[in-house]
């Protein structure tokens, strides 16, 4: 006898929950902000997992502070599942007691108070993901019940436009939507027409016109006049011994001053070692205010951006050709889709760190702060469902001479990371070390593993101003860390380096120094840079660029 | 080091302090006096175990432009922000202390020399003033200068630069103040107490730091132009300081008192007039005090070529 079993008990729970919250929402799905905390209450239940959009930059940072008001009583010890907790009510949250567990990807600027609540049981870690990762498991084990996200207009009906910092939202709604939750959005304005619909109303249970337009910061902008002679002296290496050597076409340039030299540095010394049209020409890329002047000299094919970055509307709008540009003319940004592409399609990740052992791990924890990982360890890792072939993909892995060990004579490629470093770091702390701060860490928060971003198997260089150690190259575990002193200055480890060896490393083209490379020291001067300073980016992009004030002196 | 011909069209604010004195003067006409090679370094950086600089963070000495003997002070804000400790005090005291002995052997020796026989002091400002790991020696090293100043004064022309990245703040700032002429650039600043600090003291509401714009509408050489605190507004090259340097060196020695901002009677009654324009207004931004001198599109004004700036702005009038 078949009893008749129910299959629709996420929609009725929605529904039911809905019904309590209908009194607070209006014509076009909307909800006066003196409301939204009774919405929040009347659709959020103990132990939900929520999502509050907080992305590298936008924040639904409204909705953040109106689920700190609720009524403990009714709503508390939920389940976060969000990209990022940049903001200090993130964390609140866990000290009242009305968020419990966090799933997340990044940290941020309040990576030391999540470590400090994991430790003082505040806050229980599910796990620390990459982007992709966790949006893999909101379409997993981790899908969110409730998501409270941000856009930047809403019409009357409740379509949404996300625009040109569209960044996490699709995938939170998507995930959310179509296992029957509920998307509550904060926007800065309500009109009567989108430039263009990025989330339609149908997906959308709930629209508040927040008091204030959200948070948003400008993490990506690194301002030329602070960029100085020894990453100057990097860019050089990394240009001729890396750019250059591979031909790179294809890549993501992490966040720092080195990457920002580099891309200053194409229309100079770029231009002079002739790679344009050869090097950089398609890139996965937030829309650096430094790319300008490669931009504007015809150095780049396509950009496609996790996120947007504040002050580049008009510049990017202006240039359709190069960004991913909708009917309506403005950017739409998908860090979904630009992760994908940083992960399968990119032939080289370079950037920056923290620490690296003698092992060539490299990570950007300390023992104190739990930053998370965000994209790097994506974009910055050998992806081994990759099965398309480019010259640079597969010069780096015919390079491997350990290759042969594990899949006999057949030919793979492998993507190029660089972890670009100065031997001594801010505050003149040595970036080689013995030990990780992440092992700390790990001890501290009782984190399982240390948190490492770049694993040593998947770097294939490391350049710092000694030289570049080409680790793709390297045949054995002794020969990858000789290769790594070589090149790690006056630090503990670099001082461990023997004089004979690194002579046969060089001669092996495993460690090149600027010398070899034929690299003049003294050229490295800050006249290589395209702009030095904030202004000089605004004159390159004819005025369309507008640095927010606080990267202007004027 | 660059050739000083190519080191003149350098901007100001990129070059380093060696750069700017080579640059001021005359094509190998500087001499450097107490430098590097004579590693007079801290003692009191050293026994704090901190890394010193053989020059301590200053450049000195003497050079010429044209017939004009010019003595050279510039500082390095690459060294610790530029704070002025013991030895670079000493260097200061040292170098205006030498520019005022030498007017007095040409008074003696040439009365008939012309003011543009004269020696003249620049000193290119780039620091937050004193230098807290030497206390008091740093503190001191401010109040020897400005008596240097003081003895200097009707005698030998003092002139700032100012445009350099750190700009002239703290103890240095009242220095500043009290030399006869201030030449900046847009991007020199210059205040008495740093923006870090009053966002310390005072709260992010009241002044918030890491806005650059507002940091640079309240302390830059723009402002200050409008203010009257600074006398000339150049571009941001060597060039353009070495050339307003080169017309203040002919100027007759009795009118660089009238370009002092502080000083007198008068100027005190002047800049109490200010106090209470203030009181009055209670401007909330830099730019309330332009339209008040006359500016009515301030925001324009700022983003003109600095040469059209200088034509149009009208200055405060107290």
């Amino acid at each position: 006898m078949k009893t008749q079993k129910k299959w629709d008990n996420l929609a009725t729970d929605t529904a039911e929950r809905m019904a309590q919250a209908s009194r607070f929402i209006g014509n076009g799905k909307r909800v006066e902000p003196k409301d939204i905390v009774g919405l929040l209450e009347a659709v959020i239940r103990p132990g939900d997992r929520v999502n509050i959009e907080g992305n590298n930059q936008k924040q639904a940072d409204f909705l953040a502070e109106s689920l700190l008001k609720v009524d403990k009583s009714k709503v508390h010890d939920l389940h976060m599942v969000q990209s990022a907790v940049p903001l200090a009510s993130h964390l609140d949250l866990f000290e009242a007691g009305i968020a419990k567990k966090l799933d997340f990807a990044f940290g941020g600027p309040q990576a030391g108070r999540v470590a400090k609540f994991i430790k003082e049981g505040k806050l229980e870690l599910g796990a620390i993901h990459t982007y992709l990762e966790l949006f893999g498991r909101y379409f997993l084990d981790l899908t969110p019940k409730v998501s409270l996200i941000c856009a930047y207009e809403a019409d009357r009906e409740g379509n949404l436009y996300t625009g040109f910092n569209t960044e996490d939202t699709p995938v939170i709604v998507e995930a959310t939507k179509f296992r029957q939750g509920i998307v509550i959005a904060q926007v800065n304005k309500i009109v009567d027409k989108l430039p263009r619909i990025d989330i339609p109303a149908g997906w959308v249970d709930a629209v508040v016109e927040s008091p204030r337009p959200f948070f948003i910061e400008p993490l990506f902008t690194r301002d030329p006049a602070l960029i100085t002679e020894n990453q100057i002296l990097l860019a050089m290496l990394s240009l001729k011994g890396i750019y250059a050597e591979y031909n790179v076409s294809s890549m993501n340039h992490g966040i720092g001053f080195l990457t920002s030299a580099i891309e200053l540095m194409l229309p100079t010394y770029g231009e002079e070692l002739g790679l344009r049209g050869k090097c950089c020409t398609h890139m996965i890329l937030n829309p650096h205010p430094t790319m300008i002047p490669a931009i504007e000299e015809g150095w780049v094919d396509t950009i496609h951006c996790f996120g947007g970055e504040l002050g580049m509307e008009k510049y990017v709008a202006a240039r359709p050709d190069v960004f991913f540009i909708g009917p309506d003319g403005t950017l739409r940004s998908n860090r979904a889709f630009a992760q994908t592409a940083g992960h399968y399609a990119i032939d080289m990740f370079i950037g920056g760190t923290l620490q690296i052992d003698p092992w060539g791990n490299s990570s950007t924890a300390t023992a104190n702060r739990v930053a998370g990982f965000g994209g790097a360890p994506n974009m910055g890792c050998d992806a081994k469902g990759r099965r398309h072939s480019t010259p640079a993909w597969l010069k780096c892995g015919a390079e491997l001479p350990c290759m042969e060990d594990q899949i006999g004579k057949m030919p793979r490629g492998k993507r190029l990371v660089v972890q670009g470093v100065e031997t001594f770091g801010e505050g003149r702390e040595p970036t080689f070390v013995e030990e990780l701060d992440a092992w700390a860490l790990a001890k501290n928060a009782g984190i399982e593993l240390p948190p490492v971003m770049i694993y040593g198997d998947d770097v294939t260089h490391i350049v710092t101003e000694e030289g570049i150690a080409y680790l793709s190259r390297c045949k054995d575990m002794d020969t990858r860390m000789a290769a790594i002193q070589a090149v790690a200055g006056y630090t503990e480890i670099g001082l461990k380096a023997k004089p004979e060896t690194t002579r046969r490393l060089r001669d092996a083209k495993i460690v090149q120094t600027p010398e070899d490379l034929g690299v003049d020291r003294n050229r490295a001067t800050r006249d290589l840079l395209a702009a030095k300073n904030m202004r000089e980016l605004v004159s390159w992009s004819g005025g369309l660029y507008e640095p927010p004030a606080r990267f202007r002196n004027w | 080091m660059s050739k000083w011909s190519t080191l003149l069209s350098r901007s100001f604010l990129e070059s380093n302090a060696r750069e700017r004195a080579l640059g001021l003067v005359d094509d190998g006409t500087f001499t450097e006096l107490v430098g590097p090679f004579d590693r007079r370094t801290s003692p009191h950086l050293e026994t704090l175990g901190e890394a010193v600089e053989f020059d301590d963070g200053i450049v000195t000495g003497i050079g010429k432009i044209g017939k004009t003997p010019v003595f050279v002070i510039s500082q390095e804000g690459r060294f610790i922000g530029g704070a002025v400790g013991e030895v670079g005090g000493a260097k200061m005291v040292g170098t205006i202390k030498a520019a005022i002995d030498f007017a007095d052997r040409i008074a003696k020796d040439y009365p008939n020399a012309t003011d543009e026989e004269k020696p003249i002091v620049a000193i290119s400002f780039e620091t937050g003033g004193v230098r807290l790991h030497e206390a008091n020696a740093g503190l001191l090293a401010h109040a020897e200068v400005m008596d240097q100043l003081q003895k200097a004064r009707h005698k030998v022309p003092v002139i700032a630069l100012i445009g350099s990245k750190v700009g002239c703040f703290g103890g240095m700032g009242f220095v500043a103040a009290a030399t006869d002429v201030i030449v900046m650039s847009e991007f020199g600043r210059l205040g008495l107490t740093g923006p870090e600090v009053i966002e310390q003291e005072m709260g992010k509401d009241e002044f918030d730091s890491a806005d650059r714009a507002l940091v640079y509408r309240t302390t830059g050489g723009r402002h200050k132009y409008v203010m009257g605190d600074c006398n000339f507004l150049v571009e941001d090259t060597i060039a353009a300081f070495r050339a307003q340097l080169a017309e203040l060196a002919k100027l007759p020695r009795e009118k660089f008192e009238e370009l002092r901002r502080i000083g007198s009677e008068v100027l005190v009654a002047k800049q109490l007039k200010g106090v209470a324009l203030a009181a009055e207004m209670q401007p909330k931004d830099s730019r309330d005090v332009w339209v008040h001198a006359g500016n009515p599109d301030p925001v324009s004004l700022a983003l003109a070529p600095v040469a059209d700036f200088r034509a149009q702005a009208k200055r405060l009038a107290l």
